[in-house]
């Protein structure tokens, strides 16, 4: 079963996605912060991040930073999520897969996880 | 951002209009603060507030929720205010979330994550919102208070100043209402079908501040104090200026009348029914202001377009200075009116234009807008006193219910301010036609005629023409002629 890592501070988003992902067949591991993000990412080799962009103690741009500069991670598809407009986001950090503006619908969410996993419908391997 | 008390402590001003006031300048700095209230009564938004306002002024701030609003809503919400620019995100505010670490870890964690945070983005400022998820977390009390006062230890040590936002109405005498330096309470409370919310100072170390409820409405700017006027203006802002000279009132026998004219920086109530000719006194009044003697116009029931006709056809001079700008008109529907907001608006116009003359058409519908009537006098009579300081002589209207009749009713007793001068108009029933009386009953410092003269309207305004001599109780609105019995006969015409 692919795995997939949510690096959220919200706790109720964090609990919805992989609620959602969960039913879709993923098996998702969740991190409040980049750094336990990182933590979980050596150990877990997720097919699919999905990560805030605002969060306490590592935000979403010096993970995604941290993931494109280490070899072993830096093929993994990141999908960055924020409140902010994408225009300001892409000015802090660049790299990301693909980006989901909050509040998102859960159907953009399946999409986009689908589109960047190169599964049209959104489905788990 | 910040300024300094007389203790060298040094200060966050909140940038919300009124607010400061109120506070006595603004927060303390590196205090920590509980901002309660009901939801729905805006804590949030005055929480976003203060921090972008504190952005704006070089700060950094740092919004930390609990089981508050998520963020992507509240941005949602929060986007069409004028406060909010989503450039200062997130270099100068940055949205966290802190319930996780919470529920998974208890106070400990959350206490180091918000000291962690608080140093790493150099927050000056520090908003938790849902902080009354932490109180309903708390099993043990002695932990939650403990927590309190570890987040008063980091703001000492960080001068990271600290405001906790809760949807709990506490208890002043509860621990950690004690430990915080200070308490502000935002409420909303039904009035009949409308509502009226109020913001109130329940505590605030090391400073003077303004006591007692204070009305505010959310707006598109966010929130809007208004400190109640008879408490920020206890005592004028300035000393009353010596002025022994008059103005003119506009009707030159008016000015006979009272000893040489309107005295300078006085007030004075014109009462009378409605339609009897005190809004185009008022209008007279106005038409001698000028350039260096701006005017102000200050009204409720008749819309500026409306005064406009009224000018054309009775004050014709007024036009010229309303185009020029010497004389302005605000005009505010009594309807749902704020009485602060009113004596907010009609200051800062005089203070900021030097007004001289104003008039103040319609005092009842403050009386309208006075959600606690027994606030009334003292408010009317800390505005008038200010009005005097500020050097504006002002004339105000008062509708009194009765058309004619051998009573004068007071419309209310809070209307009766103490006033320099005071001119009644009356209608009076002669010779079954109704006339026009107008008469001087007190004048400050002065001599006056205390006759009581017949005038006219015209296309120049109010004609005094002479005294209603041979009438006698023509202040009871039914005279009678002099020497005979009280006239109830109808004129008859022609013989």
């Amino acid at each position: 079963m692919a795995t997939v890592l949510v690096v959220e501070d919200e706790f109720g988003i964090a609990e919805l996605l992989d609620a959602v992902l969960t039913e879709e067949g993923y098996q998702v591991v969740t991190a409040m912060n980049g750094r336990d993000g990182l933590d979980l990412l050596a150990r877990e080799r997720p097919v699919l991040v999905l990560s805030d962009y605002m969060m306490p103690v590592m935000d979403g741009a010096s993970l995604l930073a941290r993931i494109r500069a280490d070899p072993a991670l830096q093929g993994i598809p990141v999908v960055m999520m924020s409140s902010m407009p994408e225009a300001a986001v892409a000015q802090r950090c660049a790299g990301y897969t693909a980006f989901l503006r909050k509040p998102f619908k859960l159907f953009e969410l399946l999409d986009v996880v689908g589109r960047v996993l190169g599964k049209g419908d959104g489905q788990a391997p | 951002m910040s300024g300094a008390n007389s203790t060298g402590l040094k200060r966050v001003m909140t940038g919300v209009p009124g607010l400061d006031t109120i506070l006595g300048g603004g927060f303390l700095q590196g205090g920590v603060y509980i901002i309660q209230g009901t939801p729905g009564t805006g804590k949030t938004t005055l929480g976003n507030q203060i921090a972008f306002n504190h952005a704006a002024q070089g700060g950094q701030a740092l919004y930390t929720t609990l089981l508050a609003e998520y963020h992507a809503r509240m941005m949602q919400h929060l986007g069409s205010m004028s406060f909010f620019d989503a450039a200062r995100i997130p270099d100068q505010i940055s949205y966290l979330n802190g319930f996780g670490t919470l529920k998974s870890d208890g106070y400990p964690a959350l206490r180091d994550l918000l000291r962690r945070e608080v140093t790493r983005h150099k927050a000056t400022i520090l908003i938790l919102d849902g902080f009354a998820t932490a109180q309903r977390k708390a099993s043990e009390e002695q932990d939650f208070n403990e927590f309190v006062h570890e987040l008063q230890s980091i703001a000492i040590a960080t001068d990271c100043t600290m405001f906790l936002l809760s949807s709990a109405m506490g208890v002043k005498e509860t621990p950690e209402y004690t430990i915080v330096d200070g308490i502000v309470e935002l409420s909303d409370r039904l009035l009949g079908w409308s509502s009226e919310s109020t913001l109130q100072v329940v505590k605030l170390r090391g400073t003077s501040y303004l006591r007692g409820r204070h009305a505010f409405r959310i707006t598109d700017d966010g929130l809007v104090v208004y400190p109640r006027i008879e408490a920020s203006l206890a005592r004028p802002s300035r000393l009353e200026p010596d002025a022994a000279e008059t103005v003119r009132s506009g009707v030159d026998r008016l000015d006979a009348m009272m000893g040489g004219g309107v005295p300078a920086a006085s007030t004075t109530m014109v009462m009378g029914p409605s339609g009897v000719g005190k809004t185009t006194l008022g209008l007279q009044f106005l038409s001698q202001c000028a350039a260096d003697e701006p005017g102000l116009f200050f009204g409720f029931y008749e819309t500026p377009a409306r005064l406009r006709v009224k000018v054309d056809k009775v004050c014709p001079p007024l036009g010229t200075l309303l185009d020029s700008g010497a004389v302005e008109v605000l005009w505010q529907p009594p309807t749902d009116g704020l009485l602060d907001a009113y004596g907010e608006r009609l200051l800062e116009n005089v203070r900021r234009r030097g007004v001289r003359r104003l008039v103040i058409d319609g005092l009842g519908a403050f009386q309208s807008a006075a959600v606690e009537p027994v606030r009334l006098n003292q408010y009317l009579t800390a505005l008038m006193n200010e009005l005097r300081a500020l050097g504006a002589t002002t004339l105000y209207t008062l509708a009194v219910p009765d058309l004619t009749g051998p009573y004068i009713r007071e419309p209310a007793r809070d209307l009766t301010v103490p006033s320099d001068n005071l001119i009644l108009m009356r209608y009076v029933e002669i010779g079954a036609r109704l006339r026009r009386m107008i008469s001087v009953l007190k004048v400050r410092n002065s001599d006056f005629d205390p006759s009581l003269y017949e005038y006219v309207t015209t296309g120049h305004g109010l004609q005094i023409e002479g005294t209603l001599a041979g009438a006698d109780a023509a202040l009871s609105g039914v005279p009678r002629r002099e020497g005979g019995t009280r006239n109830q006969e109808p004129a008859r015409r022609g013989g």
